[in-house]
């Protein structure tokens, strides 16, 4: 198991290397970003090519991407395009604690909730129950968070108030100005209130696919014959399903997990624009369409290696839940 | 005849399954007797009711679609269909034990050996864990599992048919029942192995005295453990004596049919085929008028197309349903 752990660590230098170079090649396909200034009059023929010249835009993108390469090897990811006069690294690391707080928190909630209906809606098959699950669920899965985020705005933010006659939910977001130094516990509430509806929109959609899964694999072991056997040999109910049951339908699940945890910190794009966020699926995307691929690289490299990584630990959970899988 | 003591007594059993094509009476009207320590076989063809009747015994009818909708079945004179589920649960694994089919899928993959067994003690037995152990590892011991001590932490994967069908008896076992149901234990494996679990199981029944009902479609199977066996066809017990009786002087055409079938390797050798019996096993969903054998029947008269026969006693201890039973 150590040495298979080590091999696919070793593994994954190459395939972090390729990612980059793909990346970034395709990335070079985006016209320069510096030649629409010829249309200014203003700006001057000379500092336009001095700008191309110090971005690098000058040179083929294979040799860019070793001058872009050689700084990172460094530890040097280059200045942001987007934002002059900050470092893309910068950038990137005020933008990623707040995706990773919103993202994670809908993840936590999402499993939370999706799990245990799911194994409920399994285990009560075509009950009433299952079908409640079932069509709030695919309502969920199918309703675009761009307009359930704008509803939930409506409803929380314009038709409820409080007494004060402030919205009952910030609309959008991510801290009330002037609270930035205040006592912990106060910036806590200030920021959870603004985390309610984001994080609230972003599981609801998610919930339905977690809790189909769950229920499918459940339903998928629930009529095993060893299921049959943990009753035969007088388990009561709540140990067959949990104990016997539980732990063979985790299998699979325990890989999707894993491999969807990357997405925690790719953020949301529609969700955040909708809601304000300062958060990374935003700002990854403004700087694919600004040509900022210093940004943009430290965030798609940021979530090939969470993939490649959680590849590997998907692989090491299941080789731990189920016990038939050997590594060698 | 017998004088031992009843254990079980099946009176009129009727378990109907309630599919979207129709209802199915997989079991209608069985009666089936099994003293204290009597080994008694159920024989009969795929679909004639005899598994389903197994599962009647202990409850585990899949309920929807199968109900259980008549009769009774009485153990130590109590009626198992009057039973709470929390009471048959506690009947479950410990006074009555059951055994399945599918010796490579009846135990659960995520569990090792040892857990699996010391589970089924610790459910009926007031012991600890340690003591559970030893109990588990004297059970390994007893049906014949060589080095019991280190196949305690081992998983079913690890193991080959015969020796998980030894595990699943030695959980059966486990807490001394009164009765051990077989469904089919022995038709998934080996020609070999089955007469190794057969042995091991007429074995343990010496030793133990536990009352065995053989479920299976294998004459033969019947012929070497069987003190009593009784014939099933399309959910009804169509003859039942003790197994000398059934095979020396079968009076029901069916049992004869079946009897007929089978290769005899003291005859001489002739290139005549080997008599099968004509037609197919009804429907479940169209079952025919009268006798339900009648189609199939070189006997069947007027009669037997419009009435249904009772099962009456033929001599002292046999019991035959049929108009016209054959004289030996």
């Amino acid at each position: 198991m150590r040495d298979y752990i080590i091999r696919r660590v070793l593994g994954m230098i190459p395939l972090i290397l390729i990612v980059m170079i793909v990346s970034f090649g395709i990335f070079s396909l985006v016209p320069n970003p510096f030649a629409a200034l010829i249309e200014n009059p203003r700006i001057k023929k000379s500092d336009i090519q001095r700008l191309i010249k110090a971005w690098g835009f000058d040179l083929p993108w294979y040799l860019r991407f070793f001058k872009w390469f050689s700084g990172v090897v460094r530890g040097d990811w280059g200045p942001s395009l987007l934002y002059p006069g900050s470092l893309a690294r910068d950038i990137i690391s005020r933008a990623l604690p707040v995706t990773v707080r919103v993202m994670g928190l809908t993840f936590l909630v999402s499993l939370a909730i999706a799990l245990p209906i799911g194994i409920i809606s399994a285990v009560k098959q075509y009950s009433m129950t299952d079908y409640i699950v079932t069509v709030v669920s695919f309502l969920g899965m199918s309703m675009p968070t761009f307009w359930f985020g704008l509803m939930m705005m409506m409803l929380f933010s314009v038709v409820l108030k409080r007494p004060s006659g402030m919205p009952l939910l910030p609309a959008g977001g991510i801290i009330t100005p002037g609270l930035e130094e205040a006592p912990f516990w106060a910036k806590l509430g200030d920021r959870a209130q603004y985390l309610v509806m984001p994080v609230f929109v972003l599981a609801f959609s998610s919930v339905g696919g977690w809790a189909r899964y769950m229920r499918s694999s459940m339903l998928e072991v629930i009529r095993q014959d060893y299921i049959r056997t943990a009753r035969a040999k007088g388990a009561p109910e709540h140990s067959v399903i949990n104990k016997h049951a539980l732990r063979n339908a985790m299998i699979p699940i325990v890989t999707l997990v894993a491999l969807s945890l990357p997405g925690i910190v790719g953020g949301a794009a529609i969700t955040e624009t909708i809601f304000n966020i300062p958060g990374m699926g935003s700002l990854i995307i403004a700087a694919e369409i600004k040509s900022d691929y210093p940004t943009a690289m430290i965030g798609l490299m940021l979530v090939s290696i969470l993939v490649i990584v959680f590849n590997l630990v998907a692989d090491i959970v299941y080789a731990w839940v189920d016990p038939r899988i050997k590594y060698s | 005849m017998d004088n031992r003591e009843i254990l079980v007594d099946i009176k009129n059993l009727r378990t109907f399954f309630y599919t979207e094509d129709g209802v199915v009476p997989a079991v209608d009207g069985i009666d089936l007797t099994i003293h204290r320590g009597e080994v008694v076989g159920l024989v009969g063809e795929s679909g004639c009711g005899k598994s389903v009747t197994a599962l009647s015994i202990i409850r585990l009818i899949p309920n929807p679609p199968g109900k259980i909708i008549g009769g009774e079945i009485f153990f130590h004179g109590e009626d198992l269909l009057k039973k709470n589920a929390e009471e048959m649960r506690m009947i479950r694994g410990d006074k009555i034990s059951m055994i399945f089919q599918e010796p490579m899928t009846s135990l659960n993959p995520v569990y090792t050996i040892g857990d699996q067994i010391s589970e089924a003690i610790t459910l009926h037995q007031k012991i600890d864990a340690v003591e559970a152990k030893k109990r588990t590892i004297e059970m390994l011991h007893l049906v014949g599992i060589p080095e019991p001590e280190r196949r305690f932490s081992q998983y079913p994967h690890e193991m080959s048919g015969g020796m998980r069908q030894r595990v699943m008896i030695a959980m059966a076992l486990s807490s001394n029942p009164d009765l051990l149901i077989s469904d089919e234990a022995t038709t998934a494996l080996d020609v070999t192995i089955q007469a190794q679990i057969l042995d091991l199981m007429r074995g343990l029944q010496k030793k133990l005295g536990m009352a065995i009902l053989i479920i299976t479609h294998n004459l033969a199977v019947v012929a070497e453990m069987a003190e009593t066996i009784s014939i099933a066809y399309a959910g009804k017990i169509v003859e039942s004596a003790s197994a000398r009786e059934i095979f020396k002087s079968p009076h029901h055409p069916y049992t004869y049919g079946l009897l007929q079938s089978i290769p005899k390797f003291t005859e001489k050798k002739t290139n005549e085929p080997l008599p099968a019996i004509e037609g197919m096993v009804p429907s479940p969903y169209h079952m025919p008028k009268g006798c339900r054998f009648n189609p199939r029947c070189p006997f069947a008269t007027e009669k037997c197309r419009e009435e249904e026969p009772e099962i009456l006693e033929f001599s002292p201890g046999h019991l035959v349903r049929c108009f016209h039973p054959i004289e030996s």
